[in-house]
């Protein structure tokens, strides 16, 4: 029986102090609202609604679990529970931050801050084949301060896609949904099966979970950098261990993008999860490494030597 | 040889146990271990992994019964460890070592031997104090020992968690090794992970072990540690070992290795993570409790 999909809370709906304004998107695991809360600040509000166990039908408000369900319902709870608590723990301008989490309608609510933009997607969608090189690497440079903060708190993402990177209006990059890290901790479930987009999700998030680490989301960044570049995803990665069909974008792209940007992204995308980039800031340095040398302004070696002695001044 | 021993390690709040712990004995000469695998997710784990066994193994090598030379043993399996990780580095392509504490101790001929470096540590308790303990290689420290910083304030400084010596990384590791330390009758070694020192303090440890049995005292102490480190808590390990004389009266618990075979050895080795993936059922108060957690985590950022 394939899963129906849930009825969203209509709009106008006074959710705790919060009324919902609209439906922004719906997941396999959630629906997220758009809404505003007392003082008309607008909010995300993302509520926890898996649709193979909890069914709400048009003009209801209490989703249903059956008998048979609860434990699975409760299960995905503590799962939600855990994206909260992982989003809790970090502050970080690239990162996605949650304001409140609260109970109500039978099930809980996460309420985030609500950004104003647009998805890395539709951006892609929009620009295909015309995205300049320039704004990959500032914009990719940004978002991987914020994928550091999160590895520096030992989570792991493990949702990384365009989907899920949010250009805000100035341009800076914010990370989204941490719904799928959840599933670092158990993955025995046979309800809730681990979850990934194919095209995205590393070799090893398919069978060798063991293996998972940060290295696994510099897999998903590459992916995403690989769509920046040729406009769709790569490969699913399940296939090319079994046959590999992805052509290098050195081999490839050379006449439009530069070659250390191009073998940084086939680096990253390495089936072998040791051979990748293992941390961010290995994969971060070489990202801005290349822009530095192209674009810093040559600054003239008097005003250099100046600037020098007054830091050596200011020591002493 | 004649003394009691308890291990016990626990995940914590993490994601993955990255502790190792193990303890092993001959006729003639005991070993502990306790490393704690540092930053990384799967790479900590592996150096503790690696140094564990690698120092285990080289124990059953070399103690036939005993060992020929306690100090130089732990000289040489230490720096093994060392290169070992380095070598599984090159086998596996990894672009940088993966590092870990390390804290060992060998006791034999009533004499113990002990070396380590990091901050996981050893603590020798006597007559219901503090006899001593191995100083942790962290920045901390170094501060606390120039004066600079009180225990206090190191207790809660943010950069506790960083050392400068390790099983390892790109440099080569600074191991520390101790005097030789003869044993008395009820002498108590304790070796420990930063998880269980770090909340619980020197006196906390020292009173949860006074005149108690390991057995009761060792998960009391980690229960105690985890609840004190709440939401954050750390792996936590440890291994006690409490010395008796040959002479002493035997309480149950006690292991005499008198009656081995020469070439027998016993091994205890916590080398396996356990994961706490199992279906568990939430209830109401949980749930509650839950949330709010997450509403003071929320909050604990608005307040700065």
């Amino acid at each position: 029986m394939p899963p129906q999909a849930n009825c969203a809370l209509p709009a106008g709906f006074q959710l705790d102090q919060y009324r919902i304004d609209r439906q922004l998107s719906l997941g396999g695991f959630s629906i997220v609202y758009l809404a505003h809360d007392e003082a008309g600040t607008p909010v995300a509000i993302k509520e926890y609604l898996p649709n193979s166990l909890a069914l709400r039908k048009d003009g209801e408000i209490m989703p249903q679990v059956t008998e048979e369900h609860q434990a699975a319902f409760r299960y995905g709870m503590k799962c939600f529970f855990e994206e909260g608590r992982s989003l809790a723990k970090l502050m970080h301008p690239n990162v996605v931050r949650v304001l409140n989490f609260f109970r109500a309608n039978g099930t809980v609510y996460m309420v985030m801050q609500f950004e104003r933009g647009r998805t890395l997607h539709d951006f892609i969608q929009k620009h295909r084949g015309d995205i300049r090189e320039a704004f990959i690497r500032t914009a990719f440079a940004r978002l991987l301060n914020g994928l550091r903060e999160v590895h520096a708190h030992k989570l792991l993402h493990l949702d990384i896609k365009p989907s899920n990177i949010y250009l805000r209006t100035d341009g800076t990059p914010v990370l989204l949904d941490f719904g799928a890290s959840r599933q670092t901790l158990m993955n025995d479930q046979p309800i809730l099966k681990p979850m990934y987009t194919p095209g995205f999700a590393s070799p090893e998030q398919y069978d060798r979970r063991d293996q998972l680490g940060p290295w696994s989301d510099i897999y998903s960044v590459g992916a995403s950098l690989y769509t920046c570049i040729i406009g769709s995803a790569p490969p699913r990665a399940d296939e090319r261990v079994k046959q590999d069909t992805l052509q290098p974008l050195a081999k490839t792209q050379s006449d439009r993008f530069s070659p250390q940007l191009l073998e940084l992204i086939d680096w990253c995308l390495k089936l072998d999860p040791f051979a990748r980039p293992q941390s961010v800031y290995t994969l971060q340095k070489a990202l801005v490494h290349k822009s530095e040398v192209e674009t810093a302004p040559h600054t003239p070696w008097f005003t250099d030597l100046g600037s020098r002695l007054k830091a050596f001044i200011g020591r002493g | 040889m004649r003394f009691t021993i308890y291990q016990e390690s626990r995940i914590g709040q993490r994601q993955s146990n990255q502790d190792r712990i193990a303890y092993c004995y001959s006729r003639d000469s005991l070993l502990m271990v306790v490393a704690d695998g540092m930053g990384g997710h799967l790479h900590g784990e592996l150096a503790a992994h690696i140094a564990a066994q690698y120092i285990t193994h080289a124990f059953q090598r070399e103690a036939q019964p005993a060992l020929h030379d306690p100090a130089l043993f732990l000289s040489r399996a230490l720096t093994g460890a060392h290169h070992a990780i380095l070598d599984d580095t090159l086998d596996r392509h990894l672009q940088e070592a993966p590092r870990t504490t390390i804290v060992a101790c060998v006791v034999q001929d009533g004499t113990a031997y002990w070396a380590h470096a990091g901050d996981s540590r050893l603590y020798l308790l006597r007559r219901g104090r503090i006899h001593t303990r191995t100083r942790d290689h962290s920045r901390v420290q170094m501060l606390m020992d120039q004066g600079l910083l009180s225990a206090h304030d190191a207790a809660n400084h943010p950069g506790r968690n960083r050392i400068y010596s390790c099983l390892g990384g790109t440099h080569s590791p600074q191991i520390e090794y101790s005097p030789r330390m003869d044993l008395l009758d009820g002498d108590t070694f304790v070796l420990c992970s930063d998880g269980v020192w770090g909340p619980l303090g020197d006196e906390a440890l020292l009173v949860g072990l006074v005149d108690t049995p390991l057995n009761v005292a060792v998960p009391r102490l980690m229960s105690q540690a985890e609840a004190r480190a709440g939401e954050t808590a750390d792996n936590l390990s440890m291994v006690a070992m409490t010395w008796h004389d040959d002479l002493s009266t035997a309480g149950p618990d006690v292991i005499s290795t008198q009656t081995m075979a020469l070439n027998h050895f016993t091994t205890e080795i916590d080398l396996s993570s356990r994961s706490i993936g199992q279906l568990v059922d939430l209830d109401e108060d949980e749930i509650e409790r839950a949330i709010r957690e997450i509403n003071a985590a929320i909050h604990k950022f608005d307040k700065r």
